[in-house]
């Protein structure tokens, strides 16, 4: 599991190298793929933020998407009706998300297990239920499209309304998320979450206030899941409750589940052959999410720790009999 | 007003018998192997679908009622045994895979039935007068049905050698295990009633809704509300809750919207969740 750690200088000559690959990229692909892989950089924030509730901290949360949602509204209604400028704006995307998961979490962490989960669920439908009732807000079914401002940091500015220019500023952030989002597991607080999902009983002996802990975790996450939705509505140039939905948070699920949970790369993996393979069938299969359900129920059953696990137990059993 | 009201009780108590079936598959199945089964819902709907092809085929609802629930049983039978059965002991592993099978069973409604929403036509026309305004007699039948399959369950339970199994794995596996009951023969039955009953209240709602392969999803959240409320392994809670809450629904619907109606019974169920986890009528 820590083989990572163990070479810190494999990590970051591999790391370097995606980003470099990904940085090129756009200079030899169409427009088409470039939106294809920004929405990819969102979906990947999305999941390895729930990846530290659900693979560190033993916490399966469905109500990710509320988080997701709300972050979309934010940059939307921010910048819509406010005229605020996408740097702030996408600051109050992790800000005001965290907010509501602070709310949330405040009473979600009381429970455990099965529990949690609904009471999770329970959370997104109300806040779905709301955006899609409160239309003077929200824009209700049709949901609300707006025109982001370019970013501007110094000198340095971005144009979000290119589609080059968008995808280098998702990729710049998201690649960030990964690394803030390392150091936040490798750290102490990092081996609290994952004592609390190993043995919650043990960690509290240890002294540690578990609730609390669990409760840092899910705001992190939820700030988190906050920011992916403003960057996809930043992608989409649109937010509308349907992101809001519980089954929203499915998508984290399976991405996390089928690339591996409890670590880090495996949800960019998982997310990256999802999308792929529901980019490639979309072509000849109208209902995309079968395959995908078929993929989730076979992974679980068969390989729960994900593709990543597999390589990994693989790699192990090479060391053993070598 | 008094017309209004008396409608909307009378529905609130069809309605809800309607979904205290899906809410004791749903709670069997909890009762049982501890898991909140993700794909109940979809097998609601696989209900409705199933019936809608069977009226298709022979041109009665009754058949329909007694085929379709058939069906929904052997491929719960079918889930647990190819697919929950080496998982049952991690509840929310267990969780993460029935949403995968929820995903499979919505999608290939999809692309076999199409997204459409279609109706069934009620084998009852006849209405009678509620004060000024007419009832159909079709939601009276429903009710009717709905108790007697409930009573059904009800002695299939205390009566009979694979219900006295169930009631003993409830109470305590190991030792059920130790006097040589057949765990895994009852694990895979609990799962096709639970799953008949889902489809049954698949069959009763289609008159009454549209049939779509999206259907599921909305119920499947009701059916979790109940089973919370009325307390998660408690059968007669269950049927309680329903009928009480979809009441409530109903009534509240005439003085605000519905979707404040349905937040408002959420609010209520986060509330039980932390004060009563046990549900209303537990110890």
């Amino acid at each position: 599991m820590s083989s990572w750690k163990e070479k810190p200088f494999g990590f970051t000559l591999i790391f370097g190298l995606v980003i470099l690959g990904l940085v090129i990229l756009p200079f030899f692909t169409e427009l088409y793929y470039q939106t294809f892989l920004t929405e990819l950089f969102v979906w990947i924030l999305f999941a390895i933020s729930f990846d530290l509730i659900f693979g560190y901290t033993g916490l399966l949360s469905f109500g990710q998407a509320l988080f997701f949602g709300i972050g979309g509204y934010t940059i939307t209604i921010l910048t819509r009706k406010y005229g605020l400028g996408t740097e702030p704006g996408l600051l109050l995307c992790i800000l005001i998300p965290m907010v509501f998961a602070w709310f949330v979490g405040y009473f979600s962490v009381k429970l455990t297990g099965i529990h949690f989960v609904i009471i999770t669920i329970i959370f997104a439908i109300i806040a779905n239920i709301i955006g899609d009732t409160w239309t003077s807000l929200t824009g209700g079914k049709d949901g609300l499209t707006f025109s982001p401002r370019p970013f501007r940091l110094g000198f340095f500015q971005i144009n979000l309304m290119d589609i080059k220019g968008n995808y280098y500023f998702v990729l710049a952030v998201v690649a960030l998320c990964y690394l803030i989002l390392r150091r936040i597991v490798q750290s102490p607080l990092g081996k609290i979450f994952v004592s609390i999902r190993e043995n919650e009983e043990r960690a509290r002996l240890i002294g540690y206030h578990v609730q609390r802990y669990k409760l840092i975790a899910f705001i992190i996450a939820g700030g988190l899941s906050g920011l992916a939705g403003g960057l996809y509505s930043l992608t989409l140039k649109y937010a509308g409750a349907g992101y809001l939905h519980w089954s929203v948070s499915g998508h984290a699920v399976v991405y996390t589940i089928v690339g591996g949970m409890g670590t880090l790369i495996g949800p960019v993996v998982g997310t990256g052959i999802i999308l792929s393979l529901e980019h490639y069938l979309v072509n000849f299969l109208q209902a995309t999410d079968l395959v995908v359900g078929i993929v989730l129920v076979v992974m679980v059953l068969l390989a729960p720790k994900g593709i990543v696990g597999l390589i990994q137990s693989r790699r192990k059993k090479g060391k053993a009999s070598a | 007003m008094i017309s209004n009201i008396s409608i909307a009780l009378m529905n609130g108590i069809v309605w809800g018998l309607i979904m205290a079936l899906i809410a004791l598959g749903l709670n069997l199945i909890f009762g049982l192997l501890h898991v909140i089964n993700m794909a109940h819902g979809a097998l609601y709907m696989l209900g409705a679908v199933a019936a809608w092809y069977l009226i298709e085929l022979t041109g009665s609802f009754w058949i329909a009622l007694i085929i379709a629930p058939l069906f929904v049983g052997i491929v719960g039978i079918m889930i647990e045994r190819g697919l929950i059965r080496t998982i049952e002991d991690k509840p929310i592993i267990t969780i993460i895979c029935t949403f995968g099978i929820m995903l499979v069973i919505q999608e290939l409604v999809l692309m076999i039935f199409g997204g459409a929403p279609r109706r069934i036509d009620s084998p009852i026309t006849q209405r009678f007068p509620i004060f000024e305004l007419q009832y159909p007699a079709m939601r009276i039948m429903i009710a009717f049905i709905s108790i007697i399959l409930m009573s059904g369950l009800w002695i299939f339970l205390k009566k009979t050698k694979y219900g006295l199994w169930m009631r003993a794995v409830v109470q305590d596996r190991e030792m059920a295990v130790g006097l040589g009951i057949p765990v895994t023969k009852v694990y895979m039955w609990t799962f096709a009633v639970g799953s008949a009953l889902a489809a049954f209240s698949g069959v009763l709602a289609a008159p009454i809704v549209s049939v779509e392969f999206m259907m599921g999803r909305e119920v499947l959240i009701m059916a979790f509300i109940i089973v919370i409320v009325g307390g998660m392994g408690n059968l007669a809670g269950s049927v309680v809750a329903a009928v009480l809450i979809s009441l409530i629904q109903g009534v509240g619907s005439i003085f605000v919207s519905p979707s404040m109606a349905m937040v408002f019974s959420l609010a209520i169920l986060i509330i039980v969740l932390l004060v009563r986890p046990q549900g209303l009528f537990g110890e």
